[in-house]
């Protein structure tokens, strides 16, 4: 499985959908009938994977939010992607690996 | 595997049209949440084994109904399966105007545009065969014309005590049927153990209503079909009783893996999140860890109008 970088550049699968329910989302993985619930951070990343921005934005955009370290973000972040990818919620755009 | 490929000899010919050669000439309704739903197109064994599953709830077809025809088709076009020990599910393929599905001995279609419409062909002739073949489709129907009225069937216990109301939600083994009977024994009415209606009309309260599809615990008896939902109890097993309160997040999740056949059409799931979203945010939901002991059933006090 490719790498993940700050580099990568995500969109939401389109067989999910998510519903922001105060602060954390639910998310429906329509090929298999399940439903996932995020917190806070993970809803904030399923908004901003648009398939456009690459993770290093992601960050940029919740450190701006939200008083935590910067580096410590950046490993949470990446890291959430990758679990993400690995449960059928996030995929990598092609070219938009490191 | 291809849709049908698991019932059907031929899944290639699967109609194309709700049309066919009707049993008979034969027709009911039955009065149950987003109905009547009218049958028509049955003999008089159909209509009989019909009226014996249903009883009161049947009614004479009126114009109007939620109207299924339904279609003589022959047996050997069904797969023989030896069912022992099986889940049965309906196998479902979802289009932007309808749905068809495949079951035992089944094949069906429900067209949403511009009216909920269905078409059940089935080569079940005797009535006691009959009967369940179209409460396995009659299930897929209600949850379809339910999310067309603002509401939805989930796969859920529901118990009412006096003024209150409760859904009991968790997967199959979670002890739904447990706790029914559990509260039954304590004085309250179980609506059914398996499958509710819920009501989510924009503006006013949340209810729950009685369908007549049930589990292992059997038909309810008779009481008013419909109550103002009271709280939302997602069931956790436990050794002991505790309720704590889960966010409408939480609730919502649960709501939607409760929702059969539709929660997997990806054209109607949007809806139905904006619908179970409106009840979550209406009603208030917990963790509800319980014993076998049935002292929940005291811990619910609190929370009954």
């Amino acid at each position: 499985m490719t790498e993940i970088a700050l580099s990568s550049v995500f969109k939401r699968r389109s067989d999910i959908r998510y519903r922001r329910v105060e602060d954390e989302a639910v998310v429906l993985r329509q090929s298999a009938a399940e439903v996932l619930v995020l917190n806070e951070v993970g809803a904030s990343v399923l908004d901003l994977a648009d398939g456009l921005r690459p993770v290093g934005a992601w960050t940029e955009e919740l450190a701006a939010r939200y008083e935590v370290d910067r580096e410590a973000l950046a490993r949470d972040v990446l890291e959430f992607a990758g679990e993400a990818r690995e449960a059928g919620l996030l995929e990598l755009v092609e070219g938009g690996g490191p | 595997m291809t849709f049908a490929e698991g019932f059907l000899v031929n899944p290639d010919l699967f109609p194309g049209r709700r049309s066919g050669e009707p049993w008979g000439d034969r027709s009911l309704a039955l009065d149950i949440p987003g109905g009547p739903y009218t049958f028509s197109g049955l003999t008089l064994a159909q209509e009989e084994g019909v009226r014996c599953r249903f009883g009161d709830l049947c009614r004479p077809a009126a114009e109007g109904d939620v109207h299924t025809r339904v279609f003589a088709a022959p047996r050997e076009d069904f797969r023989e399966l030896d069912v022992r020990g099986w889940e049965y599910t309906l196998d479902m393929d979802h289009g932007p105007a309808g749905v068809r599905f495949a079951g035992l001995r089944l094949m069906a279609r429900l067209e949403l545009e511009p009216a909920l419409a269905g078409a059940l062909w089935t080569s079940e002739v005797a009535g006691d065969l009959f009967a369940p073949a179209l409460e396995n489709f009659l299930r897929a129907l209600t949850s379809y014309r339910l999310l067309e009225r603002d509401g939805a069937v989930l796969h859920a216990a529901g118990v009412v005590d006096g003024e209150a109301a409760f859904l009991f939600l968790g997967p199959s083994g979670a002890g739904k049927t447990t706790v029914s009977r559990l509260c039954r024994e304590r004085g309250g009415t179980v609506l059914s153990d398996d499958l509710n209606a819920v009501a989510v009309p924009s503006g006013s309260s949340a209810r729950v209503e009685k369908l007549p599809f049930t589990g292992d615990l059997g038909e309810a008896g008779a009481g008013p079909a419909s109550h103002r939902l009271t709280a939302l109890l997602r069931l956790v097993q436990g050794t002991e009783d505790r309720l704590a309160p889960i966010s409408p997040a939480r609730a919502l999740a649960a709501l939607v893996a409760a929702a059969p056949y539709v929660n997997r059409d990806p054209w109607r799931r949007d809806r139905l999140m904006a619908t179970l979203e409106r009840l979550a945010r209406a009603v208030p939901a917990y963790d509800l860890t319980f014993s076998l002991g049935g002292g929940f059933w005291d811990i619910l006090k609190p929370l009954r109008p």
